[in-house]
């Protein structure tokens, strides 16, 4: 048996952050091991208290109003919302509150 | 005054009279003022056989009821007239001081007429309506005529055309405040042409609410939505508008290099979130509004001033293939400065690089030459070589070099910055858009993106028609009162109405506010069709009907727009040919225009 057989490749999802959630997490672009959208958002948040107080309300249950987050360009909640699964095979935006245009 | 002034101004500049008429008051309920008032007065004034570059066209002027009460952004005001680049109804309005220290004077609308022999200006202040010799002025700039004038924000204000202007630009924009724009359709132009360089106003009036209780809790309850929505509290003070640049291109929706992609690899150097990191002096507010959405900006030649806007920014970006921020923030600027309306003349650009990319003109000009910008600019506002044709807009411009369907316009108003194919909500809200191709008029990236109120399925088609309907009522509510948009993101209409009552003592209901809105739109719909356009023209460029999205989010998305277009219809009480039917116009008080309508 050769030895890389024994490893798995991981491939991490790309997680793209917009606004001040770039402030609050240092970074515009985390990495992510999937799951559902819900898993990949506590993930990221477990270690950033800034990051999840801006995402979460009490915790990690409720989105706060106005984020919205995007799969592979497509809304979250016309899919299965927090629920749905997503893979390393997928890209993550998460936007803040935002308006203009 | 309480609400309404009760007075307009009007003025002819053939033989310089200058008289003041009483505001239609059973009209300004009817119409509110602004927008409504403005489309409302152009009917009476502007029929189908004036040529809107000739002394017969008239500038309207127009303010609404809550104007200068100190209400949450109270400061906006209107131009209507007929556009000399889409031959519709023209309806533009803009921020700042003017629109509130123009009422402050007194009337509640100015209207313009004839055409000077030489340059002139109108002053309006305390000592009187004055029209005052203007010839050293033409030539300048809009920075220089603004200072020459004495710009002083809050007690003199000052509205001019740049070079522009004065060439009649047809995508010529009028200034006021230096750096704000009532931009679209080429009003610049119309200005032009009748040889008035300005219009200075100084006021002293004041327009207390007559239910000084009422709308003192109006003020406070609004202060609290403004303050607790993150929309208006967080997202456009600390970002300005240009931070949706990057979820429109994320769902595959920005319009990119004249509208042949709709995902730009260099969205996020020209977003919000860019200009706040790089370019960013402060951002400030307009007169009255806790908002402070604009952008100070400064690159590292030097140069300040207000922008880019997400529009702007868009137009000198992605539409021309440019992610070089101080390339895009100098070419707003300069539009500022000189008076053209950045999204047009960023649109008409990224079409011009595609003609001449497909060998329609004989020219080195591709996609991604941001050192082209400012002497395209430059050579638009005063008709130079290749600017001669910018000058014309995108659509004349197409097709005077055989190719019309390389203009992304609707009625000849180049488009904004959504790609229909990605926002087919926002396909309809083009289409059917009474001035040509027009966001604000209905924009429907809230309920198609930012899921404002709630999310709607942005590729779906069916039921749009009823939503973009309400929309476009609204919209034409807040631009006849006038409000903001943005405060709307936070209040709601039926608060509205309660501070229309408390300043006017008068009673409105959301329902009044609603009905209005529909007379307006219904209203500017008669004024084109008795113009001659026709169904034929709620249309969009055929490469957003045609074309599928080649990759992105939107991929094999065109425009689904016959189907929303019947849907639109019925859901108006139009018939099949988009004509409103008359039961319709006698329940919306409009039975003065169904002989005309049916002509």
């Amino acid at each position: 048996m050769h030895a890389s057989e024994n490893f798995r490749l991981i491939k991490f999802m790309k997680i793209k952050l917009f606004g001040g959630l770039r402030q609050k997490a240092g970074t515009a672009e985390l990495n992510g091991s999937g799951g559902t959208v819900r898993e990949v958002l506590q993930e990221i948040s477990a270690e950033n208290d800034g990051l999840s107080e801006a995402l979460f309300v009490d915790g990690a249950e409720d989105l706060r109003p106005h984020i919205r987050i995007m799969v592979n360009g497509i809304d979250s909640e016309l899919m299965a919302g927090l629920e749905t699964a997503v893979s390393g095979d997928d890209q993550l935006a998460i936007f803040p509150p935002i308006a203009g245009g | 005054m309480q609400g309404w002034a009760g007075k307009i101004l009007d003025i002819d500049l053939s033989d310089n009279s200058i008289e003041t008429v009483p505001l239609d008051m059973e009209m300004a309920r009817q119409f509110l003022g602004g927008r409504g008032l403005g489309a409302r007065l152009l009917w009476d004034l502007v029929g189908p056989e004036v040529e809107p570059l000739s002394p017969e066209n008239v500038l309207i002027f127009s303010t609404g009821p809550i104007t200068a009460s100190s209400s949450q952004t109270s400061n906006r005001f209107n131009v209507s007239t007929k556009s000399p680049l889409t031959d519709t109804i023209l309806h533009s309005n803009s921020g700042g001081w003017w629109g509130m220290q123009f009422k402050r004077t007194g009337y509640d609308a100015l209207i313009v007429r004839g055409k000077a022999e030489t340059p002139v200006m109108i002053e309006i202040t305390a000592d009187g309506v004055q029209i005052k010799d203007a010839q050293h002025l033409w030539g300048k700039s809009v920075f220089e005529t603004t200072e020459a004038l004495g710009q002083d924000r809050n007690k003199r204000n000052v509205m001019c055309i740049g070079p522009a202007g004065e060439n009649m630009v047809r995508i010529a924009a009028i200034m006021n405040d230096k750096e704000r724009a009532l931009a679209r359709g080429g009003g610049g132009a119309v200005m032009g042409s009748k040889n008035l360089k300005a219009i200075v106003v100084e006021g002293s009036e004041k327009n207390r609410p007559e239910d000084q209780d009422q709308f003192k809790f109006m003020l406070y309850e609004t202060r609290k939505l403004l303050k607790a929505s993150p929309l208006t509290s967080q997202a456009l003070p600390e970002f300005g508008t240009a931070v949706v640049m990057n979820v429109v291109n994320e769902i595959g929706a920005l319009p990119t290099r004249n509208f042949q992609q709709s995902q730009f690899e260099g969205a996020d150097k020209i977003s919000g979130e860019a200009i706040t990191d790089e370019i960013l002096v402060k951002n400030q507010a307009c007169w009255a509004c806790p908002i402070t959405c604009t952008r100070i900006s400064k690159t590292s030649s030097g140069k300040e001033g207000e922008g880019p806007e997400f529009e702007s920014a868009w137009a000198f970006g992605a539409q021309c293939g440019i992610d070089n921020l101080e390339a895009i923030t100098e070419a707003n600027f300069l539009c500022n400065d000189l008076g053209i309306d950045t999204i047009s003349m960023g649109n008409t650009i990224g079409c011009a690089m595609e003609l001449s990319e497909c060998g329609y003109i004989e020219s080195d000009l591709g996609f991604g030459q941001a050192d082209k910008l400012l002497g395209l600019i430059h050579d638009t506002a005063y008709r130079q070589g290749i600017g001669d044709d910018l000058a014309e807009g995108s659509y004349r411009m197409a097709e005077k070099y055989n190719a019309p369907e390389l203009s992304m316009t609707v009625k000849k108003l180049e488009m904004p910055a959504y790609d229909p194919r990605g926002m087919q909500g926002q396909g309809l809200v083009y289409a059917t858009s009474n001035r040509g191709a027009c966001h604000e008029t209905g924009n429907m990236l809230g309920p198609e993106v930012l899921a404002l109120p709630r999310l709607i399925d942005r590729f779906a088609t069916q039921g749009k028609a009823g939503i973009v309907s309400v929309h476009q009522d609204s919209a034409a509510v807040i631009d006849s009162l006038v409000f903001c948009k943005f405060a709307n993101m936070a209040v709601s209409v039926e608060f509205f109405a309660r501070t229309l009552s408390a300043v006017t003592g008068e009673t409105f209901t959301e329902e009044d506010l609603m009905q209005a809105g529909e007379r307006i739109w219904t209203l500017e719909r008669l004024y084109n069709l008795r113009e001659g356009f026709t169904r034929e023209d709620d249309t969009l460029p055929e490469r957003l009907l045609n074309n599928p999205v080649q990759e992105g989010p939107s991929e094999g998305f065109t425009a689904n727009l016959a189907p929303m277009i019947k849907e639109y219809y019925a859901f108006r009480a139009w018939d099949e040919n988009g004509i409103p039917r008359p039961h319709k116009l006698r329940e919306l008080g409009l039975d003065f225009a169904i002989e005309e309508a049916y002509d």
